[in-house]
């Protein structure tokens, strides 16, 4: 099968390899339909997470149609067409028992590589990574899916892929950052980075209650698609525009009761921290750059909570934790527990209460990947979202509309 | 005990005291420091399952293939006794060279405990088991502690070739819990991947990747 591969830093490409098959009795095989770039693939491609390795298979929001399955799958049979969540979870352990489905105790076999670095070790997340587990992703024609009665979510309506895929990751990922934010009916909400996670937390932070949402960016057309979706837009570019004092301006003075920070470890800023953070990670003194995160904390309002969804990798500076403490704020975070919002939140769809299609810019082949992994992370050809047809072949997708669009 | 506090709905009652265990009188025991010539290890892990199963399954000696790593064969010898074959080189190596002890059982506690030690060949070993069950329904806390005879140089040799003998204990009960608790042993080894450079096929054995995974229950994959 065609399948793309991490090269090193900066370099992807699209290779043979074998067809996966089934190693264990719940493994299922998924002929995949349609799979996504996502925000935290270049964190690897810009090589910010460690262990990753020549030749790893990427991709991490994937659905398609059941291939075959393992002897001991019960609940999806060949045929059945399902969206795949991006962290691996047993479902028999503490973690899944508790319904916290990204620490799931059994579903990473390099556990002990993330015990050294965190402490313990999350789940298996695919095409992530040895430390998460070194699960061959799926930006490939197929791919393997472990724990099979647990993940995969059956779509059996006739929803097009495009409606659905994004069930795989950032839409419970956006929705998990909007709840994780505590938001109360009227508050204000502020989410930085404007990225199909952000569009999907502003979306959710509505959805539970929010009376006003504040989007930060610096992308015209992200900016644009959350005020289509209702946002107040902050463009932390402008010259003369501070955050800080926008989001003061924007909540008569208290700040946001709750901030979202869906960009993590590669921020950008313009302020003279930021080129801290750049000189800093640059010799290895620091290991991600937490701009966004420094000033959700400094922005949120006393008793407030700011929600990262945003990934991070490592080690951080100067995080204002005093200003965290002498406001009394909660921090919640950490990868998605994916299972618990499929299921709710494809219902949503199905009621037309949100079409989350809306954010995809540009339908591409397998093969035109590892061009646009560079437009993904250079923010160039107003991108939003990248989606790939693994089956398409160049110039003649699959249909749904011209390669570019 | 003093009465000094007295409101403490879900405290447990303070285990008793067992050599692998991790307290003794409601005061921690770290694990032993290793000396030149003996290293110990000492891990645990919380299971969803019940003790007596899982002294059950650990007691199955003759099935410690399933889920220990490099374990090619046990045979039981006698009523306490029994025959380890153990491959000694990693996958990427090329002979398959083994090496062979016997081994005896000294403390048999249904449901709760086993103790056991090499009494010939070559590797010289001992360890304990306990299986406790946890407070409040949670599950069982499983213990190991293993000793091994071997110097602190033998050691780091073991870990630049294959895996550190306590790594390997470490790695065995993660796989013996994942075998109770879902009945597979999760594994990346057999998938695809693309073309991998010196430097990727080098830092396999740094992940561990050259150890074979343990078969669990599946030592034929595939459709039923």
């Amino acid at each position: 099968m065609k399948a793309l591969c991490w090269m090193g830093t900066s370099k992807v490409e699209v290779h043979n390899v074998p067809d996966p098959t089934i190693l264990n009795p719940h493994d299922a095989v998924i002929k995949i339909t349609r799979t996504a770039i996502c925000g935290s693939d270049l964190h690897l491609f810009d090589g910010f997470i460690p262990t990753m390795e020549e030749g790893d298979i990427l991709g991490h929001e994937f659905m398609g149609i059941v291939e075959e399955v393992g002897k001991d799958v019960t609940n999806l049979r060949q045929g059945d067409r399902v969206v795949v969540p991006f962290t691996i979870a047993c479902g028999n352990c503490e973690f899944c028992k508790k319904k916290t489905w990204s620490a799931c105790d059994n579903s990473n076999p390099n556990a002990h590589l993330m015990e050294a670095a965190y402490g313990y070790s999350g789940s298996g997340l695919f095409g992530y990574s040895h430390m998460m587990g070194g699960y061959a992703g799926g930006q490939a024609q197929y791919v393997r899916v472990p724990f099979a009665n647990v993940g995969p979510l059956k779509i059996e309506s006739d929803l097009s892929d495009d409606k659905v895929l994004f069930l795989s990751d950032i839409f419970p990922t956006g929705y998990m950052a909007a709840e994780n934010a505590q938001i109360g009916e009227n508050d204000i909400v502020a989410v930085w980075g404007c990225g199909p996670v952000g569009q999907f937390a502003i979306a959710s932070a509505f959805m539970l209650g929010a009376a006003r949402v504040i989007a930060i960016d610096r992308l015209p057309e992200r900016l644009e698609m959350a005020r289509s979706i209702g946002a107040i837009t902050v463009d932390y570019s402008e010259e003369d525009v501070s955050v800080l004092t926008a989001l003061k301006d924007l909540t008569a003075g208290i700040g946001p009761d709750s901030c979202i920070d869906a960009v993590g470890l590669e921020a950008h800023s313009t302020e003279m921290q930021g080129i801290y953070d750049v000189v800093k990670t640059a010799l290895l003194m620091e290991t991600d750059r937490p701009s966004v995160l420094r000033q959700a904390i400094q922005a949120v309002r006393k008793g407030g909570t700011v929600s990262i969804p945003g990934v991070y990798g490592g080690l951080l500076d100067k995080v204002p934790f005093g200003a965290a403490f002498g406001k009394g704020i909660t921090m919640k975070m950490g990868q998605t527990n994916m299972h618990n919002y499929m299921k709710p939140l494809l219902e949503r769809i199905e009621k037309r209460q949100i079409d989350p299609s809306y954010i995809i810019s540009h339908r591409i082949t397998l093969d035109e990947a590892p061009e646009m992994y560079k437009v993904w992370r250079d923010k160039k050809q107003n991108v939003t979202k990248i989606v790939i047809d693994p089956w398409a072949t160049n110039g003649s997708s699959d249909g749904t509309g011209a390669t570019f669009n | 005990m003093s009465k000094a506090l007295n409101e403490k709905p879900k405290a447990e009652a303070l285990p008793t005291a067992a050599s692998a265990g991790v307290t003794v009188n409601g005061k921690y025991l770290p694990p032993p420091e290793d000396q030149d010539g003996k290293i110990w290890v000492r891990t645990s892990a919380l299971i969803q399952a019940q003790a007596n199963d899982l002294y059950k399954m650990w007691r199955d000696i003759e099935s410690a293939p399933l889920w220990q790593e490099q374990i090619v064969q046990v045979a039981k010898t006698g009523q306490a006794t029994s025959h380890w074959v153990m491959r000694s080189g990693d996958n990427d190596s090329l002979d398959n060279k083994t090496i062979e002890w016997d081994s005896e059982i000294l403390a048999d506690e249904p449901g709760r405990r086993i103790a056991w030690r090499s009494i010939s060949g070559e590797s010289q070993n001992a360890g304990e088991v306990i299986f406790e069950p946890a407070p409040g329904g949670r599950g069982t806390m499983v213990t190991v502690l293993q000793e091994f005879r071997l110097g602190k140089l033998a050691s780091l040799w073991e870990t630049i070739v294959g895996r550190n003998p306590k790594q390997a204990v470490i790695e065995n009960l993660r796989h013996f819990k994942a075998l109770a608790e879902t009945g597979e042993i999760p594994r990346v080894q057999g998938q695809p991947h693309g073309p991998r450079g010196t430097v990727a096929a080098m830092k396999k054995s740094v992940y561990g990747e050259n150890m074979a995974t343990p078969p669990g229950l599946n030592r034929q994959a595939g459709t039923a």
